[in-house]
């Protein structure tokens, strides 16, 4: 990374103290700010201290910005819209999510108790609560399997087929393209047509080639393979546009020195090919893995948790949204995002080790 | 002869001059890899044109046209325009009037708000991702991973709070609230993607340009902006396929004047406990395609190009 | 037999025509140049032998057999790409070792081919790396190392030295020379630097506008050039193409007017065939005598601009009626500015072209 021209420039004054109370004391304004956010939120009633929190929020936000614009940090000044609107509407629900966590608190009831990391304890052990949560977490495990690696497959073998110009590539892409672009709400109730027992196109031909009556939502392999289907089938696109966009970018040069060379096909995928959409199919796991884990609509649309289907964020809808729990729900999504970042992380960590093999 | 040439090269499958352009076999058989991963769409688009009564027929009636009679008489049906219609004005209640549903007006709601929270996304994601990029603070990749892990929550743990902090401030319902919402779910992506576009830029021109006098700013517009169009445009398709059809966030804060699309959508089918409404859903998903269509199939060059990453090693 | 021969190769890429009808051909162990300007087809007429194109009619023939419709991998040859094309996610010696997987060896006799090349092109300290950590002067060693680890039918090279700074592309072109007079297969090397054809080659095939305008040896090229075009483009500086009106000729001595004045020159035989017209005549900046004022058929100019090129110094002089004619003299004469200079072209080195640009010879 190159640091360039302006950043060499001297600050104009130097750092604050720690302890001095300036517009440009960033450091004071967090250690104020959360000790002013933390009181409150303790305190008093949810509607008054969410101003208080927001406040303290525009108080650290402005010394950031005094700070920055004094100092010469430009990158400060560029980054701060984003971060401002991120914060606000991500990372601030995100935490008053992380502190519900910890409070026994419904939506609809106005009570709210501080019970420290009980919600936790109740979603992972307790014998009327826990096995639910696990069965739908082992079912979001077995989805995000499935799914993920139909996906990764079928968008690989998509992208090995547009990878070389041909006539009328442009249009067929597209067409590859749209599942994408379909509404979940419109094609996850079309597949509830099509493997319709009644009605649908695939019972129809199941009918008439085996003679019996076919329904494929009927078991739990059933009900998974159709989910798993539907899912991948939207987002196998997905993956393509990502490995395409490797394969494109080798250049033709290399090919032509592989055909010089006698290389086969098999060595001149894994040699030349392969190093370039690797980062790609990597972005591709990782993305789609995050996707996988909210798997949630479909499942409504398809089977309602039906056939031991339920996964975990459908269970978190049923339990935040439906029955109110907001608090145990907060509990499970951080416990599930823990997960996922201990994936991402994984899967970043073998991405690395591998590049520095090679 | 020794040396033959195959009959797949006969055929233009594979050339014999391997390396550059495959031939018409080669489209002949990806059209029909792409046409049979195009026929659930397919459907939805003849239901969209088949007369409502047909819609739950069985057999399933697959075409509007016999193809000169190549398709069995039983699986043809007569193509009808009507469902278009009754997606804007149809009759609610049995032996009243048509009556108006409002759709133009949804339609109009996932324009404006799809396209409002990308291009906010887009500006501030540019220039967030410029900052990262030109003037790496310390730990920037721990703050570059804290922003996607923005993106890892279910979005229902985020909703509730956002639903609490819409109603204390009154964006409940409001064009500003769920514009903002999904601009924020737009960030992550456009900051990381707009990032490894600035990566890839070589400095030296800007630094030319600031030796020529330029300042900050007109580097920026006249010097890297210029360079990233393609990335601008691939974030702005990824943006658009991604808002356009977001359902949680959308049913759970937008009112009746800012409903979008795929919320009315989910409404209307399962309205007056009739069962879905199979033409009726395929007209409004058919119409509601076209526009994230069109745009993807105007960008998909700069699609492809744009979706590298930076993760391709130069 | 290592041989490559091209009959009527004609490329066209849609309208454009980017080869004509070319002939050429390349016995064992001789080294051929293909010579011109950027866009004149030389990359194409390489890639068709190649088989990275296919010519669209003619035959491409290596070592005897017509191989138009072969791929590359089936020609059996070893081509040096332009930018090298090394595979960037192999080690040195992982690239130079590719092409030896087709020949299905041991690994210990991969290695020991390996390490042999390494060897003579000096890549023994960098066989772990990856190409993106050498220089590009170890590239382009690097990019003929996998040529010449295998025993192919013939050796192509399309600007392998283009890349390289001056320097590099002297050592350089002393060691592929070098190289290849051992390996005794046909070279074709594609360049558009006459000074690297000249070096590097048995013979050469000069380019322009997708034709072959003359195949010889760099001498031949240099001392009897067919037409204008090969003429203007060998040889620095330029020759001097002047036009003039042919009057008449007689045993060796043809006269012309030039700047409204008639001026006898010593020209070889063939002039005998012309009719009076319009012709040029090239003469070398090397092949002028200085003489005294009053010296008979002297042209008359003055020198506008000096260049001095070390041992030898370039001399921009002006006719009478504003001709620019190039002069190189030798170091000790001193020339200024606005001197008056008489030249004499050398009759050895003076060359006729007729209307149409040929060359008029004996």
């Amino acid at each position: 990374m190159t640091m360039h021209a302006m950043s060499a420039i001297e600050p104009t004054s130097p750092p604050p103290g720690v302890l001095a109370i300036r517009a440009d004391n960033w450091r004071l304004a967090i250690v104020a700010g959360l000790a002013l956010s933390i009181f409150a939120a303790l305190t008093l009633p949810a509607s008054v201290s969410f101003w208080v929190v927001g406040v303290a929020a525009a108080m650290i936000a402005a010394a950031f910005v005094v700070n920055a614009y004094r100092r010469r940090y430009y990158g400060g000044l560029l980054v701060a819209p984003a971060i401002a609107v991120l914060f606000v509407m991500n990372i601030f629900p995100l935490l008053w999510s992380l502190g519900l966590s910890f409070f026994a608190y419904q939506s609809n009831q106005q009570s709210i108790r501080f019970v420290g990391l009980n919600n936790y304890i109740k979603v992972l052990t307790n014998e009327i609560a826990a096995p639910g949560n696990w069965s739908a977490l082992v079912n979001t495990a077995l989805f995000v399997v499935l799914t993920v690696s139909a996906q990764m497959m079928v968008g690989f073998l998509l992208a090995m087929l547009f990878a070389k110009q041909f006539p009328l590539r442009k249009y067929l892409l597209i067409l590859v393209l749209t599942p994408m672009m379909l509404s979940v709400v419109a094609s996850g109730v079309f597949f509830t047509y099509y493997y319709d027992p009644t009605f649908g196109i695939l019972s129809y031909v199941m009918n008439a080639i085996t003679g019996g009556q076919f329904i494929l939502m009927d078991s739990k392999a059933g009900a998974v393979a159709g989910i798993v289907f539907a899912d991948a089938w939207m987002w196998s696109p997905f993956v393509m546009l990502l490995v395409l966009a490797g394969l494109v970018s080798v250049p033709k040069y290399l090919y032509e020195a592989a055909a010089i060379d006698r290389v086969s096909a098999w060595r001149r995928f894994w040699s030349i090919t392969f190093p370039y959409i690797r980062g790609l199919l990597m972005l591709a796991l990782l993305f789609r893995t995050i996707e996988a884990f909210k798997l949630a609509d479909l499942v409504i649309l398809l089977t309602k948790g039906g056939n031991d289907t339920m996964t975990i964020s459908y269970h978190l809808i049923r339990i935040a949204n439906e029955q109110n729990k907001t608090s145990e729900g907060a509990a499970i999504s951080y416990v599930m995002l823990f997960m996922v970042i201990v994936l991402t992380n994984l899967y970043l960590y073998l991405a690395n080790r591998r590049n520095q093999e090679s | 002869m020794a040396y033959g040439i195959s009959i797949w090269e006969r055929l233009g499958i594979r050339k014999s001059s391997g390396v550059s352009e495959a031939g018409w076999g080669h489209t002949a058989f990806v059209a029909l890899i792409s046409f049979i991963y195009f026929l659930p769409v397919l459907f939805i688009i003849f239901t969209a044109i088949k007369p409502q009564g047909l819609a739950l027929s069985v057999p399933p009636t697959l075409s509007p046209t016999s193809l000169l009679g190549l398709i069995p008489e039983q699986f043809v049906f007569t193509p009808t325009l009507e469902n278009f219609g009754s997606v804007f004005s149809r009759v609610m209640t049995a032996g009243s009037q048509p009556e108006a549903t409002g759709f133009d007006r949804f339609f109009l709601n996932s324009i404006v708000i799809a396209t409002a929270s990308v291009v906010l996304a887009l500006i501030f994601g540019t220039l967030a991702a410029y900052g990262f990029s030109r003037y790496p603070l310390k730990g920037n990749d721990t703050y570059l991973f804290i922003i996607l892990t923005t993106r890892m929550l279910p979005a229902i743990v985020v909703v509730i709070p956002v639903i609490l902090m819409f109603r204390t401030v009154g964006l409940s319902g409001s064009y500003l609230g769920i514009i903002l919402l999904y601009t924020a779910f737009n960030l992550a992506f456009t900051i990381w993607m707009m990032k490894s576009f600035f990566d890839e830029l070589s400095t030296d021109v800007e630094d030319a340009a600031r030796i020529d006098g330029s300042s900050e700013v007109k580097v920026f517009f006249k010097i890297c902006l210029p360079q990233v169009v393609a990335g601008l445009a691939a974030t702005f398709v990824f943006g658009l396929i991604l808002t356009w059809n977001e359902f949680l966030f959308a049913l759970l804060l937008t009112g009746p004047d800012t409903r979008t699309v795929p919320v009315a959508m989910n409404q209307a089918v399962s309205s007056g406990g009739r069962g879905t409404d199979w033409t009726l859903l395929a007209a409004i998903e058919t119409l509601f395609l076209i526009p994230v269509f069109l745009v993807t199939f105007f960008l998909q060059e700069h699609l492809l190009r744009g979706v590298t990453f930076g993760t391709v090693k130069k | 037999m290592s041989t490559i021969e091209i009959r009527k190769v004609t490329k066209a890429f849609g309208e454009f025509i980017a080869v004509r009808d070319a002939d050429l051909s390349v016995a064992a162990g001789e080294v051929v140049c293909l010579l011109g300007p950027s866009g004149c087809g030389k990359t194409t007429t390489l890639r068709m032998i190649a088989g990275l194109e296919r010519a669209t009619s003619g035959d491409v023939v290596i070592a005897g057999q017509r191989m138009n419709d072969l791929s590359p991998q089936k020609r059996d040859i070893a081509m040096v790409f332009q930018f090298y094309a090394l595979y960037p996610a192999l080690t040195v010696r992982e690239n130079i070792a590719m092409p030896l997987y087709h020949e299905k060896l041991s690994s210990s006799e991969m290695a020991s081919r390996v390490s042999r090349v390494a060897e003579i092109l000096h890549l023994r300290e960098i066989l772990e790396r990856l190409p993106g950590q050498v220089s590009e002067g170890e590239k382009q060693r690097i990019a003929v190392a996998r040529a010449i680890i295998r025993d192919p039918n013939c050796f192509l090279f399309d600007e392998p030295l283009s890349r390289l700074d001056v320097e590099l592309r002297h050592s350089m072109r002393g060691q592929i020379k070098a190289v290849l007079s051992n390996l005794s297969k046909a070279t074709v090397i594609v360049t558009h630097d006459q000074l690297e054809a000249l070096t590097m080659a048995d013979r050469i095939a000069i380019m322009r506008d997708g034709l072959i305008e003359q195949v010889g040896s760099p001498h031949e090229v240099f001392a009897k050039p067919d037409n204008v075009f090969v003429a203007s483009f060998i040889g620095t500086p330029q020759m001097n193409l002047i036009e003039v009106q042919f009057k008449d000729y007689s045993s060796g001595k043809a006269t012309v007017t030039f700047d409204q004045q008639d001026v006898v020159i010593s020209v070889n035989p063939g002039v005998a065939r012309l009719r009076p017209g319009k012709v040029t005549v090239g003469v070398r900046p090397r092949a002028f005598s200085v003489v005294p004022n009053g010296t008979v058929d002297a042209i008359g100019a003055m020198a506008e601009l000096i260049e001095p090129m070390g041992a030898e110094t370039l001399v921009h002089a002006r006719t009478v009626t504003g001709s620019d004619i190039r002069v190189v003299v030798p170091r000790e004469m001193k020339v200024k500015p606005g001197e008056a200079l008489h030249l004499v072209p050398d009759p050895a080195q003076t060359h006729i072209f007729t209307d149409d640009g040929r060359a008029v010879r004996a």
